[in-house]
């Protein structure tokens, strides 16, 4: 059981570990959610434990970071299978209501920018500009090496600038 | 442009697309309260093992159940021939049961007669 105090760390870094779920789903609010739940029971049953060798974000970050991978897996795997049928309902969900109401505004615009992005790229850009994480730290994050981080921040900045044009300032 | 306009402009475009998160974040509590309840993905799965093994149940007895294939009934008195039996009669089909053995006793040239007689 989490001891009260690693509660309330959580829960004052939820808002953040969400928009960093949203991030790490290409803003799928119901995987989102999944995710960020998988991560809580991870941590609640001793799977995932903060060893202190890392910051307390940058910890949580990336083990939000590995359930919303596994979610994606699962959801891959699931589309491969032929009783599909069974997860008719999970799919109805995955409509968030982002998609409903963001389809015209600019935040959509640039969400669509930023998922033409390869994923590790746009991860990095979401640590360090949105999340102010250090390029090394979301190296800790992302489990890629600070060098590795460096160059999908590099090339995702030109990408991205790119996909955004000049009449995006 | 600067690297820092391009940081500047970088950062207010991620800042843009997480405007709305907010709207869509669930309650925290709602959050840890869902990770605390039993795993969520344990029925589903219940559900398709319990499916898979009755199939291969049902898959066995109705093997088990098939009628057999109805035996061929020939004459009395007669025998069928395949008409491919005659590959079976290979040549060699005679083999040697025991190792071949030489009488040695008989040999004349390891057991020279006593009589006189010359082999030459």
């Amino acid at each position: 059981m989490a001891p009260p105090d690693l509660e309330q760390q959580i829960a004052a870094l939820h808002p953040a570990s969400f928009a960093w779920a949203l991030a790490c789903t290409r803003w799928n609010a119901a995987e989102a959610e999944e995710a960020l739940q998988s991560a809580y029971l991870a941590i609640l049953e001793g799977r995932a434990r903060f060893d202190g060798r890392s910051a307390f974000k940058t910890w949580l970050f990336a083990v939000v970071r590995n359930m919303a991978a596994r979610g994606r897996r699962r959801l891959w795997m699931e589309a491969q299978m032929p009783w599909r049928w069974m997860s008719a309902g999970r799919d109805a969900q995955q409509a968030g209501p982002l998609d409903a109401v963001a389809s015209e505004e600019r935040g959509a615009l640039i969400r669509r920018a930023l998922a033409q992005l390869a994923s590790r790229q746009r991860e990095v850009l979401d640590l360090v500009f949105f999340h102010e994480l250090t390029v090394e730290e979301a190296a800790r994050v992302m489990g890629v090496s600070a060098g590795s981080a460096r160059v999908h921040y590099h090339r995702g900045k030109l990408r991205l600038l790119a996909l955004l044009g000049p009449e995006e300032v | 442009m600067s690297s820092e306009d391009d940081e500047a402009r970088l950062r207010a475009a991620l800042a843009e697309a997480h405007r709305r998160d907010a709207e869509v974040t669930p309650s925290f509590a709602r959050a840890w309260r869902g990770a605390r309840t039993p795993s969520r993905r344990g029925p589903r799965w219940l559900v398709l093992s319990a499916a898979v093994a009755a199939v291969a149940v049902a898959l066995v007895v109705w093997r088990n159940q098939a009628p057999a294939p109805p035996g061929i009934s020939l004459p009395a008195g007669t025998q069928w021939v395949g008409p491919t039996d005659f590959l079976l009669q290979t040549p060699d089909l005679i083999t040697l049961r025991t190792a071949p053995t030489l009488d040695l006793g008989s040999d004349p040239y390891l057991h020279p007669p006593t009589d006189g007689r010359d082999l030459r």
